[in-house]
């Protein structure tokens, strides 16, 4: 139903009250959130040197071996990152959905609570566990899967542990928004055809909770190639994922340039990614 | 031993007792309905008969075998639920052949036809490939129907089915189920909260009221003799009238004394509505007209006698006006008596 | 909802379940354990018991001072963001606007943006046009932040509100502002407070977005945390640490008496 407001006063005091409403918020966002993501498009385009192409920057990026490492140890992190995350984070919404109103509860809150604490504070919690003589490197080399005094800190393995963590809850969230809206009589329905707990999960949970999975992956995708504080403290110097390298030059070494054309190229695969997770999500509310 | 025998059915949720000890016997082939306000249990058994719910105490026996540990997929029955539950992800034939595909008893072309078949049925075949959200409410209502069939259950649970369909899609569907039943001679429970559509349906009513039966009869018969003042009042039709002085000289509220005799001291009076009329011969009482309201082709009165309301519904061309003094009377024959429960 | 699960299922899927809780919150209790070491080295599980390190925090003015950082920003970010967020997303909920459905979009468009991405753009922008990073550009970078959380609580408790309220306050002669003070906001109130305590805690957790724009003379809690890790971190830390998860912790069950955390989650 449309606001009764709408009804009665378009085109009276009332829009104009909506305009003075919006305005401070849209003057924020325009100013200090699309002028600065522009500028770095603007950036990115200007060469380093007087009389090179416009695209000086970027070819800079592809011929480099270096750079085309690090954007493919980004990615190849991320799509393990995110198959994880949904191997776990299905079953987790599942059981939120469907359990006993106060333990379905419960883990949400669990879930949430990493979420709101600050991103640092997980990492730091991590490369206590993922050190020399922590937990995760304890109980690696007591089940014989590593070394004695193995540490993962500085491996891939460690920085995709960190990250599963770390991105597991919007992973849920996004799928036990889809899950509960699966009406409990379909299960039901589907038992007493004949199907069996699991294969009614196989065929009629899983199918429908495809959208929710989708947008959870493009979700989790999307924030973990952008990411930098929990690479960059697990992986170290060693193993440097693209936010990081954009960091290290946009404060130490002060190339905008090249960081900027790194930055529109994280821009543009993250938009790819979220304009269909948009997609996704508008429709399922709408 | 009948066909589906339920002895002794508890159920708690927390501290609620759902249901109080239900025993019942449905024969192979017949058509019960369970009828009640919501919250008298009647889902609940029915979930229980499914395996949906898992009773606190008792057993549900099905054609000889105890059935109350079996989950719902190994029982073989059919439910049907208010929601539909189809699949929104399959196309209304795969829907209809989940169950044979599921049960995996038969080849994929043996399905197929199966289902297409169950489709022909509720006269929907035309429509196999369509996706469930592109049909109507009656439509998969009648999908859902085919689905529930197609692999001959053992019993057919129908929870509430027709409550999200209008008035006429209703009757339609009412009549296409009765057909269906005697066609295919499913046995079949059915859930409602709908006094009428008890009745025109099944064969047999079992009331029930906060987790006990409170009657259990044939349809005619219950909506003839209700028993209890709780049936009465539910099935509607019906004016429970307190009675009292010894059951040879049975007085009114206002003092009134009628030429009939009660069975006990406690027997309450029952008279249906259509069976009032105003005067005529027959067993009498006096009254006021406290309201009239037009129904179409009939008129219902409501008549005050001492502190008690006597509601007729009678032909069009009695016009009594509210005020006047009416005298309204019954068949000594048409009386029924009732008694309230003792438990309660 | 009492359902007939195999307890393969039950059993299997309750141990999966407790490896994920145990994952999910093993940092945070690592973090919390390290605290209380009587150590001087960070170890877990730690060496006796004692809370030295909290004492150590207490005393360091280098903590003091980012801490004192941190809540003079968390506190200037909650009240903007609050005032921004509230406006806007009455107007938005008004739907009067031409193109309500694209400034949506833009207003929590923060929310899915990287704030790496962000963070880069704001460092560009405040270094050519305002001679550099400064307090107030972390104010304003979080505060863009921020305002999609306050939009989406207030816009959640709004679309549950009665729009006939309004309706009948128009029709006992209430002006545009009386509406907006005596009906609106009351109704909004759930949905501000939860949306201000999510900003408080979002702007003082916030760790990228301030590493960009770090200047000389601004540190808060996360990037000192941070610069500390780099390094190597000793138990004091792990108490700073400890110290923040508290207080998340109260700010969770602050906005979960306030408007449920399931309506802001999902």
């Amino acid at each position: 139903m449309p606001h009764p407001l709408r009804r009665a006063e378009r085109g009276a005091g009332a829009f104009g009250e909506s305009v003075l409403l919006i305005g401070p918020g849209a003057a924020l966002l325009i100013g200090a959130f699309l002028f600065p993501v522009g500028q770095i498009l603007v950036l990115s385009i200007v060469p380093p040197e007087e009389g090179l192409s416009i695209w000086a920057n970027f070819a800079r990026f592809f011929e480099d071996d270096y750079y085309l490492r690090v954007a493919w140890r980004t990615f190849r992190l991320s799509v393990i990152i995110t198959l994880v995350t949904a191997m776990i984070g299905f079953p987790l919404a599942y059981v939120v959905a469907r359990s006993p109103r106060i333990v379905g509860y419960t883990l949400l809150l669990l879930t949430v609570l990493p979420l709101m604490t600050s991103v640092v504070v997980r990492t730091f919690g991590w490369i206590i566990a993922l050190g020399r003589g922590g937990p995760v490197a304890d109980l690696l080399s007591l089940t014989g899967l590593g070394a004695r005094d193995a540490t993962l800190l500085h491996t891939e393995t460690g920085i995709v542990i960190a990250m599963v963590q770390v991105l597991l809850p919007f992973m849920t969230l996004t799928t036990l928004g889809v899950i509960s809206t699966i009406h409990p009589h379909l299960e039901e329905a589907s038992r007493t055809m004949g199907a069996g707990f699991y294969r009614t999960l196989r065929h009629v949970v899983l199918p429908l909770s495809v959208p929710g999975l989708v947008s959870g992956s493009l979700l989790v995708f999307a924030l973990s190639i952008s990411s930098f504080v929990t690479p960059n403290l697990v992986g170290g110097v060693r193993l440097p994922v693209m936010a990081g390298a954009i960091y290290q030059q946009a404060t130490s070494t002060l190339d905008w340039n090249f960081a900027a054309a790194q930055s529109t190229l994280l821009l543009a695969a993250v938009l790819g990614l979220l304009i269909p997770y948009l997609a996704l999500t508008r429709r399922r509310h709408g | 031993m009948s066909f589906l025998e339920l002895s002794n059915i508890t159920k708690r949720f927390g501290t609620f007792e759902a249901l109080r000890g239900i025993s019942l016997s449905i024969e192979r082939g017949s058509f019960v309905s369970l009828l009640g306000p919501s919250g008298c249990g009647k889902t609940t058994l029915l979930r229980i008969i499914a395996g949906l719910e898992t009773p606190n105490g008792g057993n549900v026996v099905i054609d000889g075998s105890d059935v109350t540990r079996l989950p719902p997929e190994a029982r073989k029955l059919a439910m049907m639920f208010q929601s539909y539950a189809l699949l929104p992800h399959m196309t209304v034939l795969d829907n209809v052949r989940f169950p044979l595909r599921m049960q995996g008893s038969s080849s994929t072309a043996d399905q197929r036809r199966r289902a297409h078949e169950a489709l022909a049925l509720v006269k929907l075949d035309h429509l196999a490939d369509s996706r469930p959200r592109q049909l109507s409410g009656g439509q998969q209502q009648r999908v859902a129907l085919a689905r529930a069939i197609v692999y001959q259950p053992r019993v057919l649970l129908l929870d509430e089915p027709l409550s999200n369909l209008d008035a006429r899609l209703r009757e339609d569907m009412q009549i296409e189920l009765q057909d269906l039943h005697r066609r295919l001679g499913l046995t079949t429970i059915f859930v409602t909260h709908d006094q009428e559509e008890a009745l025109s349906l099944s064969d047999r009513v079992v009331l029930m009221r906060d987790g006990s039966v409170e009657r259990d009869a044939p349809a005619d018969v219950i909506y003839d003799d209700p028993g209890t003042p709780f049936a009465a009042d539910f099935l509607g039709a019906a004016n429970v009238v307190e009675v009292s002085g010894d059951p040879s000289a049975v007085r009114l509220a206002d003092g009134q004394v009628l030429n009939i005799s009660a069975p006990d001291d406690t027997s309450l009076l029952v008279m249906r509505q259509e069976d009032l009329r105003l005067g005529g011969d027959g067993l009498s009482f006096q009254g006021v007209v406290e309201a009239r309201v037009f129904m179409g082709t009939r008129v219902r009165y409501v008549v005050r006698v001492g502190d008690a309301k006597i509601r007729l519904l009678v032909a069009r061309d009695a016009i009594v006006a509210p005020g006047e003094q009416v005298t309204v009377t019954i068949e000594p024959d048409r009386v029924r008596w009732a008694h309230p429960r003792r438990d309660r | 909802m009492v359902r007939r699960f195999p307890a393969s299922a039950l059993i299997g899927g309750g141990f999966i379940l407790l490896l994920i809780l145990v994952f999910m919150l093993l940092p945070l209790a690592i973090v919390a354990a390290a605290s209380v070491t009587a150590g001087s080295f960070l170890t877990f599980p730690p060496q006796g018991f004692s809370l030295r390190w909290y004492g150590e925090v207490l005393a360091s003015t280098a903590y003091l001072d980012a801490a004192r950082t941190s809540l003079i920003l968390a506190t200037a970010v909650t009240a903007s963001s609050v005032v921004i967020g509230t406006a806007a997303a009455i107007a938005l909920h008004r739907r009067l606007l031409p193109g309500t459905s694209v400034l949506s979009a833009l207003f929590l468009s923060p929310l899915v943006l990287p704030t790496i991405i962000f963070g880069i753009g704001l460092l560009i922008v405040a270094s050519i046009y305002f001679g550099g990073p400064s307090l107030v550009a972390l104010w304003v970078g979080h505060t863009v932040i921020t305002v999609p959380y306050i939009v989406r609580t207030v816009a959640a408790v709004l679309s549950d509100a009665d729009p006939q309220i309004e309706e009948a306050a128009r029709t006992m002669g209430a002006r545009p502002l009386q509406r907006l003070w005596f009906v609106v906001l009351p109704q909004a109130r759930a949905g501000i407070i939860a949306g201000g305590f999510f900003a408080f805690n979002v702007s003082f957790d916030e760790a990228v977005v301030a590493l960009f724009l770090r200047s000389p003379g601004v540190e808060t809690l996360p990037m000192r945390i941070y610069g500390q890790l780099e390094f190597s971190p000793t138990p004091a830390v792990a108490a700073v640490s400890t110290l923040m998860i508290l207080l998340t912790i109260l700010l969770i069950v602050a906005i979960e008496r306030f408007l449920g955390l399931r309506r802001v989650a999902g």
